[in-house]
């Protein structure tokens, strides 16, 4: 049963006008945005974007320069934690301490009593195949089961609203995908997720909404299809074997692989057009034809791709 | 819901499971009683050899004596194969010319002038007992002496062994304890003392910990700073006191079962030991705000940096504050109206072991008992409030040490947020 944040808004986290500015740098402006209840909300930007610092405002490790951020309505305070699940960017635990007791102490501190809070952790530890950790040192871990331990501290007390900040971050495949499996989890629970991430394909999968930061506001803001439709066209994209002529009468190549393509087609004519074109050229065998809105990797990479000195 | 007692029952768990925790508790103890049973088996072997050395240099070495006092009795010097010069110069020719090992001249006057020992020189590795000898024959021949002509033994006996003293001291007219009073209240002195020589270690792992490990961010986000760094302060605190309650437990048994046999210097007895409860009271609070005083500076200060190496360095400058008045301790205890002490007495760092010092020794007064403990109380107020401060923007700053300055900057403007 997920704690429930009180509160009768579906705004789970209101953001106002916010600004962030460490000295004369300024960080974030004027931002504005709302995840609601329920949803699992992307919230992206290049490295150094202002995502972890208005995460860290979000949760009353920074004080706003200006505007406010609130939780169900009020600024977050250490009481309401037992409604939240943060996972942090700059991760770590008591490396010296057995990992039961690591994870019980975090426990009972979001508001589980002990015997409650061994239980969680035991059956958590079960789930993600570290049994036989339990009374390890933290530090004796590799780096992927110290991040399973990590979640774990998140979301045992079963939060209504889980910040994770880059959670797939170092893990492997397998891991990765057992991760997801609990994020999709909490949220067909109930719970709130905002989610600090680089990979889009974890966005496409998950998100409902998203919100992209570029120069400290936001870019993109809302549903995943409606920001594809907001930033940019239509494309064509391809399979093929043989070889891709370019037709700048038609068609400009966007991306370029040995068996795919991304096509823009110009103003003057139609995907008919082009499709009827590819079809009846010799050196060319078209396995398959689509015509989609453009993937989050691709906004991405347009939208910072001009950004001088940004680390997509 | 205060989480106080969570942070306070994890803190102590996870320190007192560490071998750290033993070692730093066990050290102390040990030593005094390594030293102490080094000091008392060195004695006796050093009084058993002397005792040995003595008997056996006289049986062998040729003594010669020159006896002017007279009690020096004759049957003695035979029973020694002592012989016995004319006069001082024809002892001190018979040595030169080595025809004796020693000669001792025993002048009249020996009570103001002393005894003279002229005696060959046998190299540095071996130094004959005659200064003993010289003593024991004289003292012995005395005390044959009393008992021959007086017929006294406790005469005798007083001059064998001096007798114990038991003293009663007077204030306005009203006895004191005198130095028995000391005993137990000096035990609090002695406490802050160990906690603060103890306490650097438990300081720098509770506030920069966590910075090192990067679990402050979530920590910060469960639970209030505030209850986090006073659950840190107090389980500093009770790690100190099981420290204390770790060497005390086997001095109490001791106490119990042999308080009617213990002696301290100053013939003070355990089984008859004054408690005065005003000053065991004042004691005691002045003890406890001490130590949140300066447990508080210490997890403060701590905090403004990014690791335990480098936080090392600064806190044993804080600590030190502790130990000051002992360089003053003759003021302290002579000299309670001079400057120094005053300002030792209400300087808040110094304060904790200046009057709990002068609280022991009876020079503190009921006015000065009441401003030190009011200027303790907010002391120790301030100093948890700046332990809270430097623990909730130093936390996050994981590379870089925040200037004392800088806090109170940002205490001014909490508007300026916190550097990455």
């Amino acid at each position: 049963m997920a704690v429930v944040l009180s509160g009768n808004t579906d705004k789970v986290v209101d953001a106002r006008s916010f600004s962030m500015a460490f000295g004369r740098h300024v960080v974030i402006k004027d931002l504005s945005f709302s995840v609601t209840k329920g949803e699992v909300f992307g919230f992206l930007g290049a490295n150094g974007a202002g995502k972890t610092t208005t995460i860290r405002a979000l949760l009353g490790l920074y004080q706003p320069t200006g505007g406010e951020l609130l939780i169900n309505s009020h600024r977050y305070n250490a009481d309401m934690s037992a409604a939240i699940g943060y996972l942090p960017e700059e991760r770590g635990l008591y490396r010296n301490e057995p990992v039961l007791e690591t994870m019980v102490y975090f426990a009972v501190l979001h508001g589980l009593d002990q015997s409650e809070a061994q239980r969680r952790a035991l059956a958590y530890l079960k789930r993600v195949g570290l049994e036989d950790k339990a009374n390890e040192r933290l530090v004796k871990l590799s780096g992927g089961q110290q991040q399973k331990i990590q979640l774990g501290v998140t979301i045992l007390h079963e939060p209504a609203l889980m910040i994770l900040d880059e959670p797939t971050e170092a893990l492997d495949p397998v891991n990765r995908s057992l991760l997801m499996d609990i994020i999709t989890e909490r949220r067909n629970k109930g719970a709130t997720v905002m989610l600090v991430t680089h990979r889009m394909e974890e966005v496409e999968q998950l998100c409902d909404r998203i919100l992209m930061l570029k120069d400290g506001s936001a870019a993109l803001y809302g549903k995943i299809d409606a920001v594809k439709e907001q930033f940019g066209s239509k494309v064509i994209a391809i399979n093929f074997s043989g070889k891709l002529k370019t037709n700048d009468k038609l068609y400009k190549i966007t991306k370029h692989l040995p068996h795919s393509a991304e096509l823009h087609w110009n103003n003057n004519v139609t995907t008919d057009d082009v499709l009827r074109v590819l079809a009846n050229d010799e050196n060319l065998h078209l396995m398959s034809f689509e015509v989609r809105l453009p993937s989050l990797n691709d906004i991405f990479l347009q939208m910072y791709k001009d950004q001088e000195g940004s680390d997509v | 819901m205060s989480k106080i007692g969570e942070v306070i029952l994890f803190e102590v768990r996870r320190n007192v499971k560490k071998k750290t925790f033993w070692y730093t508790t066990l050290i102390l103890p040990v030593i005094i009683i390594v030293v102490t049973l080094i000091s008392h088996a060195s004695s006796n072997h050093a009084s058993s050899n002397s005792v040995q050395q003595t008997i056996s240099y006289s049986k062998t070495a040729k003594l010669a004596v020159l006896d002017q006092t007279g009690l020096i009795s004759r049957a003695t010097l035979l029973s020694h194969h002592i012989t016995v010069e004319p006069t001082e110069q024809a002892g001190i020719n018979a040595v030169k010319k080595g025809l004796v090992s020693a000669f001792f001249y025993y002048p009249g006057n020996v009570a103001t002038a002393g005894i003279k020992v002229f005696a060959q020189d046998q190299g540095i590795t071996f130094t004959p007992p005659y200064n003993t000898l010289a003593s024991q024959l004289l003292s012995n021949s005395a005390v044959a002496v009393v008992n021959l002509k007086t017929h006294d033994s406790i005469a005798a006996k007083i001059l064998t062994k001096a007798p114990s003293v038991t003293a009663t001291t007077y204030k306005n007219g009203t006895p004191t304890n005198g130095l028995a009073g000391i005993v137990a209240p000096i035990v609090f002195f002695a406490i802050f003392l160990f906690f603060a020589a103890m306490i650097s270690y438990f300081t720098i792992s509770a506030t920069t910990e966590e910075k090192e490990n990067r679990a402050a961010e979530i920590l910060l986000t469960t639970i209030k700073s505030k209850q986090l760094i006073i659950g840190k302060i107090l389980s500093i605190i009770v790690i100190g006191v099981l420290q204390v309650i770790v060497i005390l437990v086997p001095l109490l048994i001791a106490y119990a079962l042999f308080h009617n046999h213990i002696t301290l210097p100053g013939g003070v007895t355990l089984s008859h030991l004054p408690l005065n409860p005003t000053t065991l009271a004042i004691g005691a609070i002045v003890l406890a705000l001490g130590l949140i005083m300066f447990t508080g500076v210490l997890v403060g200060f701590g905090s403004l940096f990014p690791s335990s190496q480098e936080a090392s360095r600064y806190l044993a400058v804080v600590i030190l504050w502790a130990f000051i008045p002992l360089y003053a301790i003759g003021y302290v205890v002579n000299s309670p109206n001079a400057l120094i002490v005053k300002v030792f007495t209400y300087f808040p760092l110094t304060a904790p072991s200046t009057v709990l010092l002068r609280n022991a020794v009876g020079t503190l007064s009921t006015s000065e008992a009441y401003g030190t403990i009011a200027i303790l109380v907010v002391s120790a107020a301030l100093a948890l409030m700046f332990a809270v401060r430097a623990f909730s923007y130093g936390a996050m700053a994981y590379t870089r040490r925040i200037s004392v300055k800088e806090l109170f900057q940002r205490t001014a403007d909490k508007s300026l947020p916190l550097k990455k």
